[in-house]
């Protein structure tokens, strides 16, 4: 599945690529909204290891407007249920990330996204 | 039994990539449903280590097959998350249900590094590395897992197929060549999979396939397996090369007072050993 808790850790790793390469840009997705058991403790212990921006902005491209810009300073239980249906309950089902430095596409395919590349690219 | 006895090989070094293409990706694309019907338990050294787990970490399973490390105990779930990777789109449609919860996966090579640095917390990959066919090839899958890691509290534990199988492993072992280049350590094989007639329904990649009409299909994977000590010398030359020395928090405490421009980076093997025919390393990082 691509959900954003695994978009926020993906970079693109063409041969060469190194700057810029993060976060890539979700295109043309098929989006399915899925319910996920709600863990505080995970999200409270979870909240330092996201690229926060990256994460605001990919909710955004697809759809979802309800995180804060800037991370609060106090993890409240409002706050908490927000980050926890942006992280684990947007499921990208089909569609493509595309990397905003060198336009490389991860296509994604029955949730699964391809981050194979061919051999010229490695 | 005859049908498990492993045949030596050597791998072709001219094309790796092509090698385990055939020998490697492809089997495991026709035999995935069999072969995740035989993978549901837990080895004990890798249930403990994703037990260790604490909560909010997350983690990469490099390898991941049909997902079984991608499930927590029913009580740990949701309490940490393992991400997997894995070279079987097959593979990865079973593992993206495993346990009857969505899982997230993505297909990749773990000679791929398709991640942020220092992004996990914490890393496996379980039988997995045995199947590339060169030692700089398994030597740079290891340096993929290091470099995904945190390097400041990043943990890893990597288990590989031994040369010593356990009296109750089906599969018996050549006697190895003695050879002493390092280079060359362990030993190259091929394992057959034989798909029980159950499974030989789905569909099968032919070519690799020996079946006639009455016998079972056999498919021949590749396996490098690991001597002893060898999986530890690889994990730590792997880290050298990224300027990561081997060593230990507590042996250097207080020793060294001179003033570093960066922070150095450091790994600590905490645990080495082997479990029912398998060779394991569980590692740590740090820096100071």
């Amino acid at each position: 599945m691509v959900r954003l808790i695994t978009h926020n850790l993906l970079s693109c790793h063409v041969k060469g690529c190194t700057r810029n390469n993060f976060p890539l840009r979700f295109q043309d997705v098929k989006v399915e909204l899925r319910e996920a058991e709600f863990n505080a403790e995970f999200l409270r212990n979870f909240v330092p290891r996201i690229e926060w921006k990256a994460l605001v902005d990919a909710g955004k491209e697809l759809g979802d407007t309800s995180l804060p810009e800037e991370l609060p300073e106090m993890l409240g239980d409002e706050f908490l249920k927000k980050l926890h249906h942006v992280l684990l309950e947007i499921h990208v089902e089909e569609g493509a990330m595309v990397c905003p430095n060198c336009g490389h596409v991860y296509k994604i395919m029955s949730g699964i996204p391809n981050m194979l590349l061919t051999e010229s690219e490695i | 039994m005859s049908t498990k006895a492993v045949i030596p090989t050597s791998a072709s070094s001219d094309s790796p990539a092509s090698y385990e293409e055939t020998y490697v990706h492809t089997i495991y694309e026709s035999i995935a449903h069999h072969f995740s019907s035989t993978r549901y338990k837990p080895w004990p050294v890798v249930a403990a280590f994703l037990a260790s787990i604490p909560a909010g970490h997350i983690g990469l399973d490099a390898g991941c097959g049909n997902g079984k490390y991608l499930m927590a105990p029913q009580e740990r779930e949701g309490v940490y998350w393992t991400i997997g990777l894995d070279r079987s789109v097959r593979l990865l449609d079973i593992a993206k249900l495993a346990g009857g919860r969505s899982r997230e996966c993505v297909l990749a090579d773990v000679l791929d590094n398709p991640w942020r640095n220092g992004a996990f917390d914490f890393a496996i990959s379980i039988a997995t590395i045995h199947h590339l066919s060169t030692r700089e090839r398994r030597k740079n899958s290891i340096q993929n897992l290091l470099n995904c890691l945190s390097p400041s509290h990043g943990r890893g534990l990597i288990y590989v197929w031994s040369v010593r199988q356990d009296e109750l492993s089906k599969r018996s072992i050549p006697s190895p060549v003695e050879k002493t280049n390092s280079e060359h350590r362990g030993q190259d094989v091929l394992v057959p999979w034989v798909m029980t007639n159950s499974f030989a329904s789905q569909k099968l990649e032919k070519m690799q396939s020996r079946e006639t009409e009455d016998s079972p299909a056999i498919f021949n994977r590749y396996y490098h397996l690991f001597e002893e000590g060898e999986l530890r010398d690889l994990v730590i030359a792997a880290a050298q090369e990224l300027d990561t020395d081997e060593g230990s928090p507590a042996s250097e405490e207080g020793s060294s007072r001179c003033i570093q421009i960066r922070p150095k980076k450091y790994i600590e093997i905490i645990r080495d050993g082997w479990e029912r025919s398998n060779c394991y390393v569980e590692f740590r990082l740090y820096q100071k």
